[in-house]
């Protein structure tokens, strides 16, 4: 069926089903993704995605129901479980539909030259990747070598007459390495993602995810106790992720965040500046409009240490009687509308990496860390995690460290950060941090 | 769900390129969540997953392709584009196909699609009444429930059709108590491979009450001190040890890339004498349990681990056939999205012959984790890390006072050897593993266990 016959179709029985108004959300996507083992194809996909998400209001209450089944006899058991959804609610004023916005900000994340690469092109440069990581010293094996196309498209319609639309697509590439000296095993990885196939390095990224797999060989724990460290980017922007929530005023307004009521108020070091940027050129988590229908764009959430805004969906901006400040998104079909980050990242420094790291007399260098989904609490800041680097002194590398935990609070992170890098470093999510100098962390070791 | 005939065409145009063997994984989901914040319903909603996964196979290479569209044309369509990826001379003779039937393990008694949502709302609202009654230092609660009523049909060149229909149930709950700018949350979360009448199976309002108590409790918790230690994990979630330090790599998709520790171990002594570990997914009813795997195999009980010798990887077709091993029954997805793979669906350690208290008494200075959060694991080192949501300081044989924000970090093979008691009161808890083929339901489970020494990360120096 086509999709835009459905749109106009569902948006039409909604309105005699008794929907005073509604919205349809359409997401589709292709995919394209290929594993190598061993310089030969372990795994290859090629996938088709479509489906909709459907919210509207009834009996003044707002109810949602998504399907993947875009035919005429889908429509009514969709709108039949939106209205089930919705009487389960409290009856509110607060009406979440608008019409378009005067204007929407250019759009440029499609680049057409990907859809001309053919799948050989596409399998040969996850080859050469899985290659150059098994040429490096000290390589035996690779964990996992993939390469992956993807396109998106994002339309939304409403019955206030609002039509939007986009697509994007984009590469990433990623690899693990295995590295093996005796009994010891250390593994490694690099991960690439744009839309220009041209800057795309196979080789420079595979011989990157063997190096820092070897060079973790050797490693030993630190005795336990508070340290000077440096995070790298990496592990900088995965905490960012990990707590960027509470920037959310949904999060806020809820208790789930301690920073609700702080905005105006210092709540980071000087050199701490976050941006919320949805505009960002290349961005991976750069859009036009969220999935509300608000415009987006470019806001400073904390500058000098000092907290401007929260985010807002358009609920939580009505909460409060401000403006959504475009970050109102579903994660999926199945998602419902939540506060999301677009581009949100520390802004970079002056000092290299090299530098950050000679302000370390006696320090730990951290450049990876893992359980983030299990080892951090949103609600109270806490993390604890395990971690693996390198005993710093005097600014060069002692030995690599492993099997320790950093542990501190996220919120007195905020506050301790002494510095930070030029290295700006986005995360597929699109979060992204430079390194930072940190003052001190509690490490758990030996 | 497919017409014969479709099907026929469907794999005829799958193994067009060569193939010799092709799949058609056929998926239709309903699903329902509602979620009650605070007291007031927050969020409800639900809708229909549909699709279909075609796959096939050239020797040890597998393709695969989804799409929405479950038309004839659509996966005709879908068939002949993973057909175009690969050349390969094999190609199939088709015969008649085998219809797989067997008495459900899974009996369920009122299917959640038939209850109204109203209903599964009051039993929300009463959970978060429940919790905020526990005590005056609970400020938030966050309740939900889940209903999934998957159906799935599997065919394939080798002749097999097979249907399975899983219905789970899962209710959460979490509680948090704040004091002073300190906010401690304690979680609960209870489910099975059952309908709605896992409500008569549990009761809420003394599953909020358990969350609402271990808030309260972290509450009063001081820093947990940080360094090398005897651990003493409890049953039930406690499980999560054995999931991440060793399931994973048990995992034929790890053995067969050679990123697992225990590849190449087969009939070794891997694990302490007191560790036998099984996975079972004929338990009835239980989260992790299903009729057939997710390439139609009959699902089973496999030893895994017997007085701490290796017995049996979790094998799916594509890396049994890397490893000239046949299926476990173990080849599980989240959806048509994913490609199956090996996974865990009920994993735990059975029940040895300590009692809990003999246990603690025997321990003189360790952490008691009362209770696991969730953990991950690098398969290819063992290197785990998870966090303990609940902990008490075990001094001279007694559990003392409460501690919090503990983590749990070490290599997998070397706490299996380190496992010194192994308790008799086994119990299993239901989580979501996520791996390569996406977010799945399982059990973990275990019996109160001890482990010698581990590295446990806090704050505390």
């Amino acid at each position: 069926m086509d999709i835009l016959f459905f749109e106009q179709e569902l948006l039409r029985k909604a309105k005699e089903y008794g929907f005073t108004d509604s919205e349809v959300l359409f997401l589709g996507g292709k995919e394209f993704e290929v594993l190598v083992l061993e310089g030969s194809i372990s795994h290859y996909e090629n996938s088709n995605r479509q489906g909709i998400a459907f919210r509207g209001r009834i009996c003044d209450r707002e109810g949602s129901a998504y399907t993947e089944e875009l035919t005429q006899e889908a429509i009514l058991p969709l709108l039949r479980e939106a209205a089930e959804n919705a009487a389960l609610t409290e009856p509110n004023d607060t009406v979440l539909f608008y019409g378009a916005e005067e204007s929407y900000p250019e759009f440029a994340g499609y680049n057409t030259h990907l859809n001309a690469l053919s799948a050989a092109e596409r399998v040969e440069a996850a080859k050469r990747m899985e290659a150059a990581a098994l040429d490096e010293e000290n390589v035996a094996a690779i964990d996992y070598c993939v390469l992956r196309t993807h396109e998106t498209e994002v339309a939304l319609s409403n019955s206030r007459g609002l039509a939007l639309s986009y697509r994007k697509n984009g590469v990433d590439a990623y690899v693990c390495a295995i590295a093996k000296d005796g009994q010891e095993i250390k593994t490694g990885d690099m991960f690439w993602a744009g839309n220009n196939w041209n800057e795309f390095d196979p080789v420079a990224t595979g011989q990157e995810a063997a190096r820092r797999a070897a060079s973790l060989l050797g490693a030993q724990s630190v005795p336990s106790g508070s340290y000077e460290v440096v995070l790298d980017a990496e592990v900088m922007a995965a905490l960012l992720q990990a707590f960027c929530g509470v920037f959310f005023a949904e999060n806020a307004q809820k208790g789930f965040s301690l920073l609700g009521g702080k905005t105006g108020e210092k709540i980071a070091a000087d050199c701490v500046c976050l941006r919320d940027d949805a505009l960002l050129e290349n961005g991976f988590a750069s859009v036009p409009f969220d999935s509300e229908g608000t415009a987006c764009r470019n806001k400073t959430v904390v500058e000098n240490g000092v907290l401007r805004t929260l985010l807002y969906h358009r609920l939580s901006a009505a909460k409060e009687g401000v403006l959504s400040t475009g970050n109102g998104f579903r994660a999926g079909l199945k998602a419902p509308v939540k506060t999301a980050c677009t581009n949100f990242y520390l802004e970079k420094g002056i000092l290299e990496l090299e530098q950050l790291l000679g302000a370390l007399t006696y320090g730990l260098y951290i450049t990876d860390v893992t359980g983030l989904h299990a080892g951090t609490n949103a609600v109270s800041g806490d993390f604890s995690l395990s971690a693996q680097g390198y005993l710093i002194s005097y600014g060069e590398k002692v030995h690599p460290v492993e099997q320790i935990t950093i542990a501190g609070n996220f919120y007195e992170l905020l506050q301790k950060i002494m510095a930070v890098g030029i290295d700006l470093h986005f995360r597929k999510s699109g979060i992204g941090s430079p390194s930072v100098l940190v003052c001190d962390l509690d490490i758990a070791g030996m | 769900m497919l017409k014969q005939t479709t099907a026929e065409r469907v794999l005829d145009a799958a193994v067009s390129g060569g193939a010799d063997f092709a799949e058609i994984f056929l998926e239709h989901t309903g699903r329902s969540q509602i979620s009650v914040v605070n007291g007031k319903v927050e969020q409800a909603f639900g809708g229909v997953e549909h699709g279909a996964g075609i796959r096939l196979f050239f020797g040890s290479q597998a393709i695969y392709g989804y799409t929405n569209d479950t038309s004839e044309e659509g996966l005709i369509r879908t068939a002949k584009e993973a057909a175009a990826a690969a050349r390969g001379a094999g190609g199939v003779q088709m015969g008649d196909f085998f219809h797989r039937r067997r008495p459900n393990i899974n009996p369920i008694q009122r299917y959640p699609s038939g209850v109204a949502k109203q209903i599964k709302a009051e039993l929300l609202l009463r959970a978060s009444r429940a919790a905020f009654s526990y005590h005056d230092l609970i400020t938030q609660t966050r309740c939900t429930a889940v209903d999934v009523e998957q159906s799935v049909l599997v065919v394939n060149t080798d002749g097999l059709w097979a249907e399975d229909k899983r219905v789970r149930s899962r209710f959460s709950i979490e509680a948090v108590a704040s004091e002073g700018g300190q906010k401690q949350s304690g979680y609960t979360a209870p489910g099975g491979s059952v309908g709605f009448e896992l409500y008569d199976k549990i009761d809420v309002e003394e599953e909020a009450e358990r969350a609402a108590k271990t808030a309260v409790t972290m509450l009063g918790a001081q820093l947990c001190p940080a360094g090398r230690m005897p651990v003493v994990i409890d049953n039930g979630f406690g499980g999560v040890i054995f999931h991440e330090a060793c399931g994973h790599g048990l995992e034929a998709a790890a053995v067969a890339r050679n990123a697992s520790v225990f590849a190449g171990k087969l009939g070794q002594q891997i694990a302490s004498p007191l560790v036998t570990a099984i996975d079972d997914g004929t338990i009835a009813n239980a989260w992790g349990s299903a009729n057939m795997d997710d390439e139609g195999t009959p699902t089973r009980k496999n030893v895994l681990i017997e007085k701490g010798v290796l017995k049996t990887y979790l094998v799916d077709k594509l890396n049994g056939r890397k490893l000239g091993l046949a299926s476990t029954g173990s080849a599980r997805r989240e959806s048509y999205r994913f490609a199956p793979s090996s996974r865990m669906s009920n994993t735990y350690i059975a029940a040895g012959n300590s009692r809990p208290e003999e246990i603690i008494a025997q321990t003189e200075y360790g952490l008691y984790a009362k209770q696991m959060g969730g953990g991950s694991v690098d398969p290819a080192t063992g290197v785990f890390n998870f966090a303990v949501l609940e902990g008490y300081l075990i001094r001279n044989g007694k559990i003392t006072t409460p501690v919090r924000g503990a983590t749990l970090i070490g290599k997998g093979a070397e706490v299996l050897m380190k496992i010194d008691m192994v308790g008799n009161n086994p119990a299993r808890a239901q989580g979501m593993c996520g791996s390569i083929s996406g977010s799945i339901p399982t059990d973990v489970g275990q019996p109160m266990i001890r482990v010698s020494e581990l590295t446990v990360g806090g704050r505390r120096g």
